[in-house]
């Protein structure tokens, strides 16, 4: 008999069964009446001798089933009344459960689109290994540098692991695109010839590169379009190959489009267009790049041969490098090769991903515990209000193990509502916090809700719905079927009190942990906030211009930019404009030496500074407050003698007791004999945390600057009219980050904001939940102890008593919750070291406020159900007896 | 709790007489677990409820079939048959029961050793 003929004539079996069976009673009953038994005598002895009617027509069943398969069925359908019945609770636990696993999978979507989704479009991807040069005498999570051209040359002709190895630029460029006359800003990738071939990219349209693209003595201008930029900026043109495109002043040849989704190997990058590495030196204007042996910029990826290891590899390149080391003694190269498997985070970073990523998961799961917690608080109540239930199955014969297997079913059902409600939770709070990234970064990050995403979601809802599921179900498979059907069942639910208040302890400590950690990371965003960078936060608005990339010489572009500030300055509502090399607090940074008195050899004498150019109204544009002396003006430039502007701790330091306005330094690389003009108010220079660094302002610009502009409304209005003037003083040219002073300043708070809110929500949710813990359990305690309050009322017990009674148990509890959570969060707090801001990790007040409040919380939470307590009436609550 | 109804028997004990029985003649489930009860001499301490799930099983695996009739005592009831393959695997089986037990009975033979 075919399962499927089976599956249809069951129904008529299952009948057939019970009719049979009936019939056997009746024959037997027949038979001992004959014999001179009386009716009811012989039922009885015919359904002794039958055995468990109930129990044979089961397992005969059975025989016809899967069993295991067909019982799910039956426990889910099962389970599903049972939640439509209790809709209001189950949708309170499902909610709650929701936001412990969305968070999670939220995170986890991150270290997915980070750390273990391969390159979308690259054949074999576990095949490709990254290779990193590494500073023998550094650690091993530091020290790293990416390849010089030389290096790569070097490791691609000489390695025998590899099928092949591209190298790429691991900054992209910003580069301008002047389309019929008008500039844009689009990104730009260097990749070496092979890049597409051994990545197996193919074009939709024309080709990808080949190694004849990519020679050193005759480098092609030829570009490979993104398929999402050429859909978007050309429309989908079919014919687009072969058509030039002018970029960066000069024209390349378009050959091809990229197959659709490649967005090359680094994660938060998508080019528009992909040039030959070679072509470097044009797109940049920085010549000698390709032969310089100290420019490391260059990110090489091998593929492994089938039958080559990675260990192998490392091995063989440690042996290349020392091969570099010995043919280029004069470099004093001290460098290892090492690999890690391509991920789309570059490995030497791939650690700092995951220790963030990692501390949010651990941040989120400790919520997700609290969520459980609650569920399991609200399983337990339950179980006490089924204890017949389970009674009545286990007297009709259903076993422990099937009892139990019910009770998983329901639980796992409840987390498997609230996994599919986190995933939705998880599509939609994702994308938000991508908003939280600086508007001015060039970063697109794709979160796909991809197989691992599902899968982690599925296992994270199965394992919460059988962790808090498990001791709810053995507590309640554990029935003593006769004294519950008879009434006695008084004695088992005060242990399941008892395990409730340990999982109210525990969710207390745990929501003192996080709260502890939610304030430090808020506190800390604050003081970032309150940081005072050292210059004007509001009415400024900043422009990068990049001249030199057209090609421009130095009087054209010195002409541009007399005549684009002549423009700038006359706008309405711009009180001053200036420019300066690179804005403090960004990526970019420039050192240098400077020595007191101009002849001293001494190294006492010598101190490392920042450096920042500037034009004159610098400090006036910024508001930053000159101290002492004057300003350069705009002659400064051109004069022989150099001039400089120095901030107040490097005034400081040359001379704790003289004026230093008038004195003399040299400073290294400038010209000799550079006299201090004036001194300006320290700021912040490379990072919000910073100590009060030495900083020199000097008055010679490169062609790369930032215009600043002080306006005297918002500045964010000023954009578009910036962007119009820049356009009409050169149409070919376009600004790379035109943007107000606040979003600029986004990118430096970024970590503190980012840990701030995310900690903050955290907090909160967990306190939220814990409250509701709370309220549950306490509740739950009343309602097992109004027989006992009853009593106690009756005896004379006034109600201040009572309510005394039952909020000294909720606050014993929470001071032991509090005690053990806040232990552990001074602990784990130097975890959160790094990411502070002006707060120490173990701050007495922030350990003091988060005592305060859980205590008052709990005490609110308390509070309710304990006025219920003094409402008892204890002839209703003595009458059930 | 699916081995409750062969407490005291080995596995396939129970099929292997019911088998043996319907060689015989087809009966009905009553008449059948009569007819084991009285040939054993109430020997086997078997629940007559548990002939039903092995019956189904029987009938599951094909070496039964089943058909509603009318009994002795004029009951619709349902009566077993042995099919060719019942017969087959009842042979298989008593053999290999003849050999089991020949092994058994040799080594609780006393004193040929």
């Amino acid at each position: 008999m075919s399962w499927l003929k089976q599956l249809f004539v069951r129904r008529r079996l299952y009948g057939d069964l019970s009719e049979e069976i009936r019939e056997h009673l009746e024959e037997k009953i027949e038979q001992l009446v004959a014999g001179g038994t009386s009716r009811k005598e012989a039922a009885a002895a015919a359904r002794r001798e039958f055995g468990n009617v109930m129990l044979v027509e089961e397992d005969s069943r059975e025989v016809w089933r899967w069993p295991s398969a067909e019982d799910f069925l039956v426990d889910l359908r099962y389970g599903l009344r049972l939640l439509r019945k209790n809709f209001g609770s189950t949708v309170a636990v499902v909610i709650t459960l929701a936001l412990g696993i969305g968070m999670n999978t939220t995170v986890f979507g991150f270290v997915n689109a980070l750390l273990l989704r391969p390159p979308v479009g690259v054949k074999a991807p576990n095949k490709l290994l990254e290779l990193w040069l590494h500073i023998r005498s550094s650690s091993s999570s530091d020290g790293y540098l990416p390849l010089t051209y030389p290096d790569y040359l070097y490791y691609r002709d000489h390695n025998q692991s590899f099928d092949g190895m591209l190298a790429f630029d691991g900054d992209p460029h910003s580069i301008i695109w002047n389309r019929s006359g008008e500039g844009q800003i689009v990104q730009a990738q260097l990749v070496s010839g092979n890049f597409f071939s051994l990545l197996g990219v193919n074009a939709v349209l024309g080709r990808t590169f080949s190694v004849e693209d990519d020679q050193v003595e005759s480098p092609q201008p030829v570009v490979v379009l993104g398929h999402a930029f050429w859909q978007q900026r050309f429309d989908s043109d079919p014919s687009i190959v072969g058509k030039g495109l002018l970029l960066n002043g000069a024209n390349y040849r378009v050959v091809g489009v990229a197959s659709a989704g490649f967005a090359g190997l680094e994660a938060g990058i998508e080019p528009d267009v992909w040039a030959p590495v070679t072509m470097v030196e044009r797109i940049t204007g920085d010549k000698g790049r390709l032969n310089n042996w100290h420019g490391h910029w260059l990110f090489a990826v091998g593929r492994l041969k089938d039958n080559a290891s990675a260990r192998g590899a490392r091995a063989e390149l440690g042996v290349l490098a020392r091969q570099i080391e010995q043919a280029q003694p004069d470099q004093n190269r001290k460098l290892d090769g090492i690999v890690f498997p391509a991920t789309l985070v570059p490995g030497p970073y791939r650690g700092y991903v995951s220790a963030f990523t990692g501390l949010l998961m651990g941040v989120f799961a400790l919520l997700l515990f609290i969520a459980s917690a609650n569920a399991a608080s609200f399983l337990l109540a339950r179980a006490t209000g089924r204890t017949r239930e389970m009674a009545i199955r286990s007297a009709l014969g259903a076993g422990r193990g099937r009892l139990i297997r019910q009770l998983l079913v329901e639980s796992t059902l409840l987390s498997g509502l609230a996994g599919c409600a986190g995933l939705v939770l998880a599509y939609w709070v994702a994308p938000l916090l991508l908003t939280l990234k600086p508007a001015s970064l060039p970063i697109t990050l794709r979160l796909p809700v991809d197989w691992r995403v599902l899968i982690f979601t599925v296992l994270i809802s199965l394992v919460t719905g059988l962790a808090f599921g498990i001791t709810p179900a053995l507590r309640s498979a554990k029935v003593q079927v006769a004294p519950i059907l008879k009434d006695e069942g008084q004695s088992a639910s005060y242990r399941k009190s008892q395990l409730r208040s340990v999982l109210i302890t525990g969710q207390t400590a745990t929501c003192a942990v996080l709260l502890v950690g939610a304030t430090l990371c808020v506190k800390s965003f604050r003081n970032a906030r309150l940081i005072d960078p050292g210059f004007d936060t509001q009415h400024v608005a900043v422009a990068t211009l990049t001249p030199e990339v057209l090609g421009y010489r130095e009087p054209q572009v010195r002409a541009f930019y007399e005549q684009l500030s002549e423009h700038i300055r006359a706008l309405p509502g711009v009180s001053s404009a200036s420019f300066v090399s690179h804005l403090p607090l960004g990526a970019a940074r420039e050192q240098t030496v400077v020595t007191r008195g101009i002849r001293s050899t001494s190294d006492q004498d010598k101190l490392s500074v920042d450096v920042l150019r500037i034009a004159p109204n610098y400090f006036r544009t910024m508001g930053i407050p000159l101290l002492r002396g004057r300003d350069f003006t705009a002659r400064e430039d051109a004069e022989l003698r150099g001039a400089a502007i120095i901030n107040e701790t490097l005034a400081r330091r040359l001379s704790p007791n003289r004026d230093p306005v008038g004195q003399r330094i040299a400073v290294a690389g400038e010209k000799v004999n550079t006299e201090i003009i004036g001194v300006v108010k320290t700021g912040k220079y490379r990072t919000l945390g910073e100590d009060a660094i030495p900083a020199i302002f000097l008055p010679q610009l490169p062609p790369r600057r930032t215009l600043v502009v002080r306006t005297a409304g918002d500045p964010a209005s000023m954009l578009g009219l910036i962007r119009r003037e820049i356009q009409i003083v050169d149409s070919n040219m376009a600004a790379t980050e035109l943007e107000t002073i606040r979003q600029y300043m986004a990118l430096p708070l970024f970590p503190a904001r980012t840990t701030g809110l995310l900690l903050g929500a955290s907090g909160i949710l967990a306190l939220a939940l814990t409250c509701i813990g709370l309220f549950g359990v306490i509740s739950y305690i009343v309602s097992q102890r109004t027989h006992e309050i009853g009593v106690r009322i009756a005896l004379g017990a006034r109600p201040r008593d009572v309510l005394k009674l039952v909020v000294r148990h909720g606050l014993f509890l929470t001071a032991t919750g509090l005690a053990v959570g806040l232990g552990v969060a001074f602990g784990a707090a130097h975890l959160l070291l790094s990411l502070l801001y002006g707060i120490s990790p173990t701050d007495p007040g922030t350990f003091a406020g988060v005592a305060l409040l859980l205590c008052t919380v709990a005490l609110l939470a308390c509070y309710v159900p304990a006025r219920r307590a003094t409402h008892v009436d204890p002839t209703v609550a003595l009458r059930y007896e | 709790m699916k081995t409750r109804e062969q407490r005291d028997l080995f596995p396939g004990a129970l099929e292997m007489m019911i088998l043996r029985t319907l060689k015989r003649q087809p009966l009905h489930g009553y008449a059948l677990a009569q007819h084991i009860k009285r040939t054993s001499n109430d020997l086997l301490q078997i629940e007559e409820g548990s002939l039903y799930p092995a019956l189904q099983r029987l009938l599951k695996e094909e070496l039964l079939k089943a058909e509603w009739g009318i009994s002795s005592t004029n009951r619709r009831v349902r009566i077993y048959k042995l099919t060719a393959a019942g017969a087959k695997h009842l042979e298989h089986e008593v053999s290999r029961f003849e050999k089991m037990l020949d092994g058994i009975t040799r080594v609780l033979a006393p004193g040929e050793s």
